[in-house]
């Protein structure tokens, strides 16, 4: 039942869902519906779950509204009141276009980050499924940890979201259509308004002095799109066009950005020949005529395409980077602006320089720079492996080659003073050798390939899982010391029940499937020490500050 | 790494080369042990300026005498830059081999606006403005007036070069622009007259195109240079145009109108100075009487304007008696500029010679011969006697004056055509006379006549032989060098029908038709979807592009692009396509993407790279033909097809592929480098426009890939892409198209590139 606080925005009477009547109530924070004489909602969404609203087209006898959750889900809902049933969706579509965007700031970013990250890192969802699904922890905690890594990490692409830039054909989306009635109907979203604004700010401008004071949206948007502005091949234009003035505006933005010129000389198409042909001289290519009186009708409105396309892609890159480069900018509009071109000539040089030298640099015919790394190339790799083999006598050439390094062993070993400080033990040494000779415990065969060969992939790859689940709990159990706060106090007996649990409801069924299988245990034995240690740390730890509190 | 190139040790500053390098060199040592000339194909990308410098500064050092100068002409500014960006690596390579710090001079020479560095000249934003401003504060006569009045102003970077930088030398190093300007700085020195004295004494001079090859320039600035030079013109493809176009004069009524202004202002000048400086005019008499010679020994600041035709032909003579005396100079000015607006005032187009010009105005106006040559000679000095401080005003006047000179001086080569109207607004009278140059060989003669090695080379050169014939010269060695790869990097396609079956082409008569702007449009559309980054596309000429664009946007093609990538547009305005290329490279660089619509012979296509990801296909929309009704380019085929046997659809050809070569060669600046080429025009296929496509775009044409769909382009784009995509590594090149010195020592190797080397 809604809570009594919740502001209700809008009631709608008489709207079905699912062949069901009912009432649609607009909240403050969620959309609800509930069946008719029933006073609790079956339907309720929160607005920030919301990720987009449909309407059914005008000519349509069905008039519905259908919500697109972020889950997917959708639910629609059929306006029933036949008098007003078209207002009472226009109202509701109204409102939710108003409250839409608002949750759609917060809208449930981390769940859809969340989401993403499960979906691109297979071996996260295993992890999830292992720890999260069979309840070892809560998603909380698998979270926490996860999440804060990506904040801290890289902090960039979260905080600060990447700036989008502007499609280069939104205005090729608002494609008119016909509505049957020799009328043009535009479909405008939220996007694409920003987009317009964001490319021509003057529009922008225009918008903020004119709505809602003078137009309303609607007209407003109508008579942009009427405007010669936006058609820019039309060339009568109406005198009491409100946008004229932007167009002017754009003029003088583009004229101010030729004459700026160019930073990259070699583009500089002004400044490329050196000589130029006086006036007069040559054989003439068909000089455009100076007066603007002969040309054509034609001929000026394709020149104006031209003109507008130049001027459209420019708007539409300037958009994409304008947040980026504002300091850069600024850095040259000062550089430019303390005199006319040729005193930037003082700036110029480096670019010029650089631009010059990336020109004339052949990458390939110059030796790389970087100290080339010889690759290893094994041709036995099991040598490499077993380690060193007694050189063949016939790489001693000379005899005096042999006499010369036994005579230079000889020197060593009379100079050879024991360390007794730092040898080991008898019974280490013994059994190390013990252990690295044929038949000791390193030298079992247990090499990668034999678990290959010896254990089923199926096993193995349940294995692999268990490794991976266990070193995420250990990671987190790990990741508590030094315990210095309540906190960490708390969550490391958690860390160490949840160890415990995993141990119990995870790995003991695993190690008894393997005993099944007649596999050696010593699979898991690893897994096993790794939780020792973990346990053993965690009593120090205990012992410790039972002693302290004693 | 250290070469021997039959028997020259030269400096290689990489620790690589390319093969194609290293017999580019072969044949360029060919080309200066024979002092002869030299046209050289090499594709763009594989290091053709390096190899150059590296062979023939080698060659400066192992024979000082033979060789004492290297001039290397290219065409744009950055161009410029690069060149002595590269030579400054090269010359820090030697200096780190022998450890010794060689006595090397080298330097570029630009125009005044590139070079001024005096606070308010350098702030005027044309060239011909600098020019103008900076005659006003260095001639002669002003400075010479300023020991009178002192309060006049004063360039204190000339004066102080003129008072003590003669006399040191520029110290040996490399000095690109900034340089040069950094130094005139430090030293208060003019760098403009610094660098034109400087290119005396250099080892090495890199400039433009037009100080060697536009006579009214040449003749001033390289007049003096060594004989035994070495000249390069790199990117050459289109010296035959720069050559006509600096020979070529257009006359309107607006130029005859000011140069009725000019002319007044000239009798007015005159007359005063008869009132208070008679001395003068008649001093100026006295030296026109005792020859041209004299009178031309000008100091260099005087010589803005210049003969444009070549020296030796006219100074042998003294002034005509009848042009002698100013106002008698002045009078002949004004039967002349009758002459030519009468002459103006037709109702239908003429087209005449040189010499029929010439009976006429004979005829009609007893203008003769004779004083016509000496014309320009003659205003020049009439300008510096009468103190003319602003001579930019008086451009008119020389123009007028050197028609004059050239249409007396040539009798073959040229022609005159009067048109009253435009073609495209017969209604509305503008009569121009064009006094245009047909044979471009009259302005590279003197040139090849001078020095001993002249090397043209580019990599677009195609067919090769076309070159020594239209610009009149026998070269000893002619060879094309492919670019050897180790992956296919470039893919060209022709496509040459539209998915519906419709054949592609920008020819006149389907120029209009729906069916294939639609399916140009959709070649781009789904091209947009497919390559990644820049894609840049070229349209024969802008009034088909505007069209073209026109009928896209009705049809909502554009806005389909749109999602895909950001539009730019080649505008006729070039401060606003340069804005759009910046734009353009920006959205590149930020990884959006973007298309660049621009127009093969435009600015674009001729002088902007598209490296790597700022051009990752070029689409070459129909076959760039030169615009064929105008009259002018009708009187060129006409002359080419009578003096060089050349017929007019080979020609028209091989200008219309080298344009289409030039653009699509935009994209492959390396072996690094990918990108998609794709000639959208089915003419493309047929073998006469095919081969003479550069033999390294030419061989990875196959057969299957002549007449495609655009579904089919998109196919093999897409997969050309994928595999292109993958890393490529250093190690992939060597041996193949990379080679260390060891691998370029190897027997097998050496016959390897020899037999490259011999494919001609």
């Amino acid at each position: 039942m809604a809570s009594l606080s919740e502001e209700v925005l809008l009631v709608v009477k008489k709207v079905r869902q699912r062949k069901q009547d009912g009432t649609l109530y607009l909240m403050a924070e969620r959309i609800a519906w509930g069946p008719e004489g029933k006073d609790r909602f079956t339907v309720s969404h929160l607005y920030s779950d919301i990720r987009c609203q449909k309407i059914s087209p005008d000519g349509k006898a069905k008039i519905q509204l259908q919500l697109v959750l972020h889950t997917g889900d959708s639910t629609t809902f059929h306006f029933a009141n036949e008098s007003t049933a078209l207002k009472d969706r226009d109202a509701a579509k109204e409102l939710l276009q108003q409250l839409l965007p608002k949750f759609k700031k917060k809208a449930n970013k981390e769940l859809e980050e969340k989401n993403r990250m499960l979906q691109e890192d297979p071996v996260l969802f295993q992890l999830y499924k292992d720890l999260v699904v069979s309840q070892v922890i809560s998603a909380e905690e698998f979270w926490a940890n996860r999440l804060g890594g990506v904040n801290n990490g890289e902090p960039a692409p979260y905080n600060n979201k990447q700036e989008v830039g502007i499609s280069g054909a939104f205005l090729a989306d608002i494609r008119p259509q016909t509505d049957g009635c020799n009328g043009l109907r535009y479909n405008l979203t939220a996007d694409i308004i920003e987009s317009i604004f964001r490319t021509y700010p003057a529009v922008k401008q225009k918008y903020s002095e004119n709505v809602p004071h003078n137009l309303t949206e609607k007209e407003f948007w109508t008579r942009f799109f009427q405007s010669h502005y936006f058609h820019r091949d039309r060339i009568n234009t109406g005198s009491q066009d409100i946008f004229s003035e932007c167009a002017k505006q754009d003029e003088k933005g583009l004229k101010s950005l030729v004459t700026q010129g160019v930073k990259n000389p070699l583009v500089d198409l002004l400044s490329l020949e050196d000589k130029t042909l006086d006036e007069g001289y040559g054989i003439s290519k068909a000089l455009p005529s100076t007066s603007n009186a002969n040309k054509s009708v034609k001929e000026s409105s394709n020149s104006a395409i031209i003109k507008r396309f130049n001027h459209h892609s420019a708007m539409v890159l300037a958009a994409g980077s304008r947040k980026g480069d504002l300091p850069t900018d600024q850095a040259s509009e000062t550089s430019s602006t303390d005199g006319n071109s040729r005193d930037s000539d003082f700036f110029q040089p480096p670019l010029k320089k650089v631009k010059l030298q990336e020109a004339i640099e052949y990458e390939d015919l110059q030796r790389e720079n970087t100290p080339k790394t010889v690759a290893l190339n094994l041709k036995k790799s099991d040598r490499y492996a077993h380690g060193p083999v007694p050189l063949q006598s016939q790489q001693y050439t000379t005899s005096q080659d042999i006499i010369n390094s036994v005579s230079y062993i000889q020197q060593e070993m009379t100079n050879y003073k024991p360390n007794l400080t730092r040898v080991l033990s008898s019974t280490t040494a013994t059994s190390a050798i013990a252990a690295l000779s044929p038949g000791g415990v390193l030298m079992q065969p247990v090499g990668q390939q034999s678990i290959n060969q010896m254990v089923p992939t199926d096993i193995q790859g349940e294995l692999k899982h268990l490794y991976i689940a266990a070193g995420e709990l250990l990671r987190h159990f790990w990741s508590c010391f030094p315990v210095n706060t309540p906190f960490l106090e708390e969550k490391v007996t958690k860390m160490k029940t949840n160890l415990e649990r995993f141990q119990m409801t995870k790995l003991r069924p695993f190690q008894e499937k393997v005993q099944r299988q007649y596999l050696s245990t010593n699979l898991t034995g690893h897994l096993e020490d790794m939780f020792q240690m973990a346990y053993s740390k965690f009593h120090i730890w205990q012992t410790r500050r039972m002693m302290r509190k004693t | 790494m250290k070469l021997n190139i039959e028997g020259l040790l030269v400096y290689f500053p990489y620790d690589y080369i390319y093969p194609e390098q290293y017999s580019y060199m072969l044949e360029l040592k060919r080309t200066l042990d024979a002092k002869g000339h030299g046209v050289l194909e090499m594709p763009s990308g594989t290091g053709k300026t390096i190899s150059l410098l590296s062979l023939i500064v080698a060659y400066q050092r192992a024979f000082p005498l033979d060789v004492t100068k290297l001039i290397y002409c290219s065409r744009t500014v950055p161009e410029i830059e690069k060149v002595v960006e590269e030579l400054r690596k090269l010359m820090e390579f030697y200096a780190k081999e022998t450890g010794e710090a060689n006595n090397f001079l080298a330097l570029s020479l630009s125009s005044r606006k590139n070079l001024c560095i005096h606070p308010e000249v350098s702030s005027l934003r044309f060239g011909k403005e600098v020019d103008g401003k900076c005659h006003s504060l260095t001639a002669s006569y002003i400075r010479a007036q300023r020991h009178s009045n002192p309060n006049l102003p004063v360039c204190r970077f000339y004066e102080e070069f003129d008072a003590v930088g003669r006399q040191v030398p520029l110290p040996a190093g490399i000095y690109n622009l900034d340089d040069l300007k950094d130094f005139g700085r430090r030293k208060g020195w003019c760098p403009y007259y610094l660098a034109r004295y400087a290119i005396l004494h250099a080892n090495i001079v890199v400039y433009s195109y037009h100080y060697l090859l536009d006579p009214k320039i040449a003749d001033l600035v390289s007049k003096e240079l060594a004989k035994k030079s070495v000249v390069v013109f790199d990117e050459a493809h289109n010296i035959d145009n720069v050559c006509i176009d600096s020979m070529s004069v257009n006359i309107t009524r607006r130029t005859l109108d000011r140069c009725q202004n000019n002319v007044d202002t000239l009798q007015n000048t005159i007359h005063k100075i008869k009132e208070t400086d008679a001395a003068k005019l008649r001093e100026e008499y006295r030296r026109l009487v005792e020859g041209l010679k004299e009178a031309n020994v000008a100091r260099e600041t005087d010589i803005y304007l210049a003969n444009p035709v070549l020296p030796d032909e006219v100074l042998q003579e003294a002034v005509p008696g009848s042009i002698r005396t100013a106002e008698h100079f002045v009078g002949f000015l004004r039967r002349f500029l009758e002459y030519l607006k009468a002459r103006l005032r037709v109702q239908h187009v003429v087209q005449e010679s040189a010499p029929q010009f010439l009976k006429d105005i004979f005829d009609k106006v007893c203008i003769d011969r004779k004083p016509l040559r000496f014309c320009a000679e003659r205003l020049q000095s009439l300008l510096r006697t009468l103190e003319i401080a602003d001579i930019a005003d008086f451009s008119a006047v020389t123009l007028i004056s050197n028609f004059a000179t050239l249409v007396s001086t040539y009798s073959q080569g040229f022609t005159i055509i009067i048109e009253p109207f435009e073609d495209r607004t017969p209604t509305i009278a503008n009569p121009v006379l064009h006094f245009s140059c047909m044979d471009p060989s009259i302005a590279i003669k003197p040139v090849f006549q001078r020095f001993q090695s002249v090397v043209i080379t580019s990599g677009t050169l195609s067919p090769l032989d076309i070159y020594p014939r239209i610009l009149d010269f026998r070269p000893v060695t002619m060879a094309s060098f492919t670019m050897t790869l180790a992956r296919t990097c470039l893919c060209p396609l022709i496509v040459g029908r539209g998915n519906d079956q419709v054949a592609l082409s920008s020819k006149f008569e389907t120029r209009e038709d729906f069916a294939v702007i639609r399916n140009y449009g959709n070649l781009l559309l789904e091209m947009s979807a497919v390559v990644p980054d820049g894609i840049v596309a070229f349209f024969t000429s802008y009034v088909y592009m505007e069209n073209i664009v026109a009928s896209w946007y009705e049809q909502g093609i554009l806005e389909n692009i749109q999602k895909n990538k950001l539009i730019f547009i080649e505008t006729q305005d070039a401060a606003e396509t340069s804005m759009a290329l910046e734009k353009y490279q920006e959205a590149c660089e930020n990884g959006r993407g973007a298309i660049l619509l621009s127009v093969a012979r435009g600015k674009v296509s001729e002088g902007i790279d598209f490296v790597h990801h700022f051009g990752r296909a070029v689409i070459m929309f129909g076959v760039p033909y030169v615009y064929t009704q105008s009259r002018i380019l009708k009187a060129r085929l006409e002359y080419l097809r009578d003096q060089f046997q050349i017929r007019e659809n080979d020609f028209l050809t091989f200008d219309a592929m080298r344009h289409a070569a030039q653009c699509v060669g935009r994209a492959i600046r390396g072996k690094t480098d990918y990108g998609l080429m794709i000639f959208a025009d089915k003419r493309y296929a047929r073998s006469d426009k095919r081969g003479k496509l550069p033999r390294w775009i030419q061989e990875h044409i196959n057969d299957g890939s002549l007449n495609l769909t655009v579904d089919e382009a998109v196919q093999l784009s897409k997969h050309f892409l994928r595999q292109m995509a993958q890393p490529f590594r250093q190690e992939d090149q060597l041996g193949l198209s990379l080679l260390t010195l060891e691998q370029l020592q190897s027997e097998e190797m050496l016959q390897k590139i020899s037999q490259m080397a011999h494919q001609t």
